[in-house]
């Protein structure tokens, strides 16, 4: 995954409902040095009764946010929209050189 | 000359046939020379071979299945004994996702942990110093899994004894009840195959959907909630109830190294004697003031003064009763004595009471 891009990371799940897994794994392919180098990652825990869905939120340096459905993607479907447009990114940083 | 006899090296099934087969045949022509000159009967130690049948060594190993290069302590099937036996044996567990967090972090992490576990006074007449059987480690979560069914399914005392062959040719009851066994695995199966609803309400059932991804646990061996919030106050900081620690008591952990590993641990869950807790739980445990005696003390307060409330609840009905009949036979008596004597009486208390 493309993470040099990904400035915010926000997310919310209750860990003991099964749609919180996409959002858990997403936490954990977030390389060590992601705060380090400035990603802020803020995740909130539900409590066990809670029926709240799931959330993930990422927010780009180009200041686009993605809301991502973690209830129904799996990880690999989230880490694909977010590659898709940190892909642009990409291209655009390469073309600017 | 005298027959040479081959060192034989290579272990397999071919090589264990010869070396049942040459060493026989090469008695066999050392008890024919000598056998012309005794009087002793022939014997033929191939005879004797062929009687026995093919016995393999006791270091034979199939070709198909080689011995694991894997270190003994991460197989799969000893890590499974390993957490059967650490579920079985912890009451209490709490349960950490760790993103990827290095080797540094984990180092500083668990020793920001031991510090503080070595702060917290202990408890009790005779305290037990277990403090260095708290330990923070990271579990193969698929296998932790297996184990956490095998130790809420599985009862190794309802296993029957089977039949097994001796050495000698009897037969001999054995219990195959270890974690590894058919029993075990036929167990589990049996028990997680039903309806989810039904598997939900188990304790197994309910930390399934946490053990999801990389997984870290923390095991104490005796519950005790002061330990259990130095721990909190460490790993899982929030600050009403679990403070940090001081900047200035423990500088360490403050470093840059221990904060960002810190920050990549994140207290999902935990195990309490069987029962499955939340973060809200956890903190509820680690809460509870001077540990089971603090618990046990306000239990003998509450019986106490709700015993005391029962006495005198009691006691009042009686006394009221009591004071009523009294009041009502006195009234009587003076309504036997006539309205005279009821005045004098009245007289009476009035002086008494001027």
């Amino acid at each position: 995954m493309i993470t040099h891009f990904i400035t915010n990371v926000t997310t919310r799940f209750n860990p003991f409902s099964a749609g919180a897994k996409s959002a858990r794994l997403f936490l954990t392919s977030l390389p060590p040095s992601a705060r380090a180098n400035g990603m802020s990652i803020v995740t909130e825990l539900l409590p066990r009764t809670s029926t709240a869905a799931s959330t993930l939120r990422v927010k780009f340096k180009d200041g686009k946010e993605l809301n991502l459905d973690c209830e129904n993607l799996g990880i690999k479907s989230i880490v694909e929209e977010v590659d898709r447009h940190s892909r642009a990114l990409q291209k655009q940083a390469d073309i600017d050189g | 000359m005298p027959p040479r006899i081959r060192c034989l090296t290579a272990r397999g099934l071919g090589s264990a046939v010869n070396a049942s087969r040459i060493p026989s045949r090469s008695a066999a022509l050392l008890v024919s020379s000598t056998s012309t000159t005794s009087s002793t009967p022939r014997h033929y130690a191939t005879a004797v071979a062929i009687k026995s049948g093919l016995t393999l060594p006791a270091d034979y190993v199939p070709p198909t299945r080689p011995p694991t290069a894997r270190p003994a302590d991460v197989r799969k099937a000893q890590l499974l004994r390993t957490y059967t036996s650490l579920l079985r044996s912890t009451p209490l567990m709490l349960i950490f996702q760790h993103n990827n967090l290095t080797a540094t972090e984990w180092a500083a992490v668990r020793r920001e942990l031991r510090v503080a576990m070595a702060s917290v006074p202990l408890q009790g007449a005779e305290p037990i110093d277990f403090t260095s059987n708290i330990s923070l480690q990271v579990i193969r979560t698929r296998i932790f899994d297996v184990a956490l069914k095998v130790v809420e399914f599985f009862d190794p005392s309802k296993v029957r004894p089977t039949m097994a062959r001796t050495i000698s040719g009897s037969r001999a009851p054995v219990t195959y009840n270890h974690d590894l066994s058919k029993a075990a695995y036929e167990a589990v199966k049996e028990a997680t195959k039903g309806d989810s609803a039904q598997l939900a309400s188990t304790s197994y059932g309910q930390l399934a959907p946490l053990l999801v991804g990389p997984i870290a646990i923390l095991t104490f061996p005796i519950v005790s909630p002061a330990h259990l919030a130095a721990a909190m106050s460490i790993l899982a900081p929030s600050p009403p109830a679990f403070p940090p620690p001081s900047r200035k008591r423990t500088p360490n952990y403050y470093e840059p190294v221990a904060q960002s590993g810190l920050q990549k641990l994140l207290l999902i869950g935990g195990r309490i004697e069987g029962k499955v807790f939340d973060l809200d739980g956890v903190k509820w445990v680690g809460g509870i003031e001077h540990g089971l005696e603090g618990l046990r003390a306000q239990l003998v307060r509450m019986l106490q003064s709700a015993g005391l409330g029962l006495t005198s609840t009691l006691e009042g009905a009686g006394k009221s009763l009591w004071l009523t009949m009294e009041s009502r036979r006195s009234m009587m008596e003076e309504a036997e004595k006539g309205p005279e004597a009821a005045l004098e009486a009245a007289v009476k208390v009035e002086k008494k009471e001027g």
